[in-house]
């Protein structure tokens, strides 16, 4: 048995030694390349993001100029007109006083009023397109022909206002003031107009960002329903490889159980076989021998003392030679199983013991029924004969008790001693190995329990089969 | 006179042909039979009807064990002797619970069968000594080593005549013819001797005389 495990450990570990480098060459590439597709995914992800909030950010700051920049104007185009109301209706007043018999603003107020326009004028941002510095001009223009005629009206006096006032305002006025009023509103259409671009400008930006962004997510979701997959396939295969590697561990082991109780039953056989070559060959032959000695012994008279104790020599040397060859049958296989019985040869192995060592052991039974299959009761036997030896020889013990109990379905035998115990965690030898497995041959379990000091309890429960009743 | 008629068993030849040459050396003794196995000398006794069959212990088909209990069973008036390698308790309370009358050790055959057969076929029993002194020994070992007292000194004198006689073979009522007792009173004696000594049964009851060289 230690030949055979030795052998068949290596054996066992060869196999896998040879393809475990091509593996793990391949798992090792598979990893590198998982790791650098995560980390590609993920600076994917990072820059789609961090791209989309810098975007986002410089559109919105483009859209907020584009609508400041209109109030802005729309603004001080609502000034201008609204100066140049004001500046109509001071004039208005004044060269109406006479008229309305009410006493009209102080000339330099009017003359307030346009520099008011003028100054509403001057605000507007000059930063605009040609088209509406075109417009502006005009406007300019038409302030200043405007500004010169006013000095002169306000120059009139009462009789002159009378005459003329009517005729200045409809011919001179109000032309004026249409005028100006239709360019501030080709400003504003101007304006509006270039906030409708400029507004577009800003949506087809937010439009490729848009896209842009649509790319990349997909971009990701491919790579990452691709590294899905991947990784999917490399669990699966890691999974298959651990299936395949336990159904072979699984399969070795039990080979390996398969074989080594092969290797009791060849052993116990084996055993059997040269006990009885032994006991029939040699031992009876022995036998007949002595009792062939002894007739001698009788033929020889006895006066003739030489002979005589030559006879009893030779007797003497056949009977220590029938007695080793006893002992040594008997250890191999106890024909006391096959005579007597199970308990009958307990209670033989008992005395023995008792009688070559200083441990008494006590045998006590119960219901053990004559029809045990030769395994049960070979392993018995066995179980109890190591144990015993094991008590006797390592343990110096005083006592040791053998329980053997049978009930319908399981036969238990228990073996304790009181010596001095041991680590059976740890301590372990053939003896012991040998009982394990003989027990675990016929589906029964093997508890050893000691402690140092404690002595120490083999307990075997073993199954009934079909084969253990009549 | 009418010579003692016996049945030799043993599985081996060589065995046998010592066995028949110490046999035929007395006048008074003869073979009638040799049975080669355990079966053999089932039929052999039932169809001889020898006085005493001489028998090895360990045969093949039907060991000598069941061999003995079938004999008995069917012709109690036949005397067995054992023939065994082996001095030990088990192996003797077993010869005797199949009704062997002797249990004679292979190795002194040669000096003790004929004092056997002799003492078997006058309804006594015969032990080789090496029996005896083996089992002698274990007892008291175990005495010794338990620090227990012998139930034999328990006994009272009366008892120990019971014993004895009881041993030998003898009913309760020749003892009670022998010892002018009632045979209720030696029943009630013998039950006493088994209680005292431990004993479960006749065969334990001889066990314990051959051990204590009551008998031999
Ligand atoms: N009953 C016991 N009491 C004390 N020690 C024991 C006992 N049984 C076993 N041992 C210890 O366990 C070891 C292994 O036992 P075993 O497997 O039978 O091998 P072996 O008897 O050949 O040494 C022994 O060497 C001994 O140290
Ligand atoms: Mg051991």
């Amino acid at each position: 048995m230690p030949a055979f495990s030795k052998n068949a450990a290596p054996a066992l570990r060869r196999t896998s030694r040879e393809d475990e480098p091509e593996a793990q060459r391949h798992s090792q590439h598979l990893r590198q390349l998982l790791l650098i597709s995560f980390s590609w995914l993920l600076a994917l992800l990072i820059g789609a993001g961090v791209d989309a909030l810098l975007a986002v950010r410089r559109l919105d700051r483009a859209s907020q100029e584009v609508s400041r920049r209109f109030t802005v104007r729309n603004h001080a185009l609502g000034t201008i007109v609204i100066s140049v109301r004001y500046y109509d209706d001071q004039l208005e007043r004044f060269l109406l006083q006479d008229q309305l018999q009410e006493s009209g603003p102080d000339p330099a107020e009017v003359t307030n009023k346009i520099a008011a326009v003028r100054a509403a004028l001057l605000d507007y941002p000059p930063d605009g397109d040609p088209d509406e510095q075109l417009l502006l001009a005009a406007m300019q223009q038409q302030l200043q022909e405007q500004e010169t005629s006013c000095a002169i009206v306000l120059a009139w006096r009462s009789d002159l206002r009378q005459k003329r006032a009517y005729q200045f305002i409809g011919q001179q006025l109000i032309p004026w003031r249409t005028r100006i009023f239709e360019l501030s509103a080709q400003i504003s259409s101007q304006e509006e107009r270039r906030l409708a671009v400029e507004n577009l400008t800003v949506a087809t930006r937010f439009q490729s960002l848009e896209s842009r962004l649509v790319w990349l997510v997909s971009l990701s979701l491919v790579a990452g329903v691709l590294m899905s997959l991947v990784c999917g396939w490399y669990i699966l295969r890691l999974e298959r490889q651990a299936r395949l590697r336990y159904e072979a561990l699984a399969r070795s082991r039990l080979e390996l159980e398969g074989l080594s109780a092969r290797l009791v039953e060849a052993q116990e056989e084996e055993r059997r076989n040269i006990s009885r070559e032994l006991h029939d060959e040699v031992g009876q032959s022995l036998g007949a021998l002595l009792v062939e000695v002894g007739q001698l012994g009788k033929l020889v008279p006895p006066e003739d003392r030489a002979t005589q104790a030559q006879i009893v020599q030779i007797k003497s040397v056949a009977e220590s030679a029938v007695k080793s060859i006893r002992d040594i049958a008997l250890l191999l296989r106890p024909p006391m199983l096959d005579d007597l019985g199970l308990v009958p040869a307990l209670e033989w192995q008992a005395r023995e013991i008792s009688r070559r060592s200083d441990m008494e052991v006590e045998v006590h039974s119960e219901n053990v029924s004559e029809t045990l299959s030769d395994e049960t009761k070979v392993t018995v036997y066995r179980l109890v004969q190591e144990a015993l030896n094991n008590a006797a020889t390592h343990a110096s013990a005083k006592n040791a008790r053998v329980t053997i109990a049978q009930n319908s379905d399981k036969i238990t035998v228990k073996i304790s001693d009181d010596g001095q115990g041991f680590d059976p965690g740890r301590q372990r030898g053939m003896g012991i190995l040998g009982m394990e497995e003989r027990v675990r041959r016929l589906g029964g379990t093997l508890t050893i329990a000691s402690a140092p000091g404690k002595g120490a309890t083999v307990e075997a429960e073993l199954p009934l089969h079909k084969a253990d009743s009549p | 006179m009418r010579k003692t008629r016996i049945l030799l068993a043993d599985d081996h030849k060589l065995i046998r042909g010592g066995l028949r040459l110490l046999v035929e050396q007395q006048t008074d003794l003869t073979v009638v039979g040799e049975a080669n196995d355990g079966r053999e000398t089932v039929s052999l006794a039932k169809s001889l009807k020898p006085d005493v069959v001489v028998m090895d212990i360990g045969m093949p088909n039907l060991n000598g064990i069941e061999a003995a209990l079938q004999i008995t069973e069917a012709h109690p008036e036949i005397s067995i002797v054992m023939l065994s390698m082996h001095s030990d308790e088990s192996y003797v309370l077993r010869a005797l619970k199949a009704g062997a009358k002797g249990y004679l050790l292979k190795d002194s055959a040669e000096s003790d069968l004929i004092k056997a057969v002799h003492a078997v076929a006058d309804g006594k029993s015969f032990f080789s000594p090496a029996v005896s002194k083996v089992l002698l020994d274990d007892y008291v070992r175990k005495l010794k080593r338990s620090g227990a007292e012998d139930a034999y000194d328990l006994l009272t004198p009366r008892e120990r005549e019971i014993l004895q006689l009881v041993a030998e073979g003898k009913s309760n009522k020749d003892v009670a013819n022998l010892l002018n007792l009632s045979v209720y009173t030696v029943e009630t004696h013998r039950s006493n001797i088994m209680e005292k000594l431990h004993l479960r049964g006749i065969p334990e009851l001889i066990l314990f005389a051959v051990r204590r060289g009551i008998i031999s």
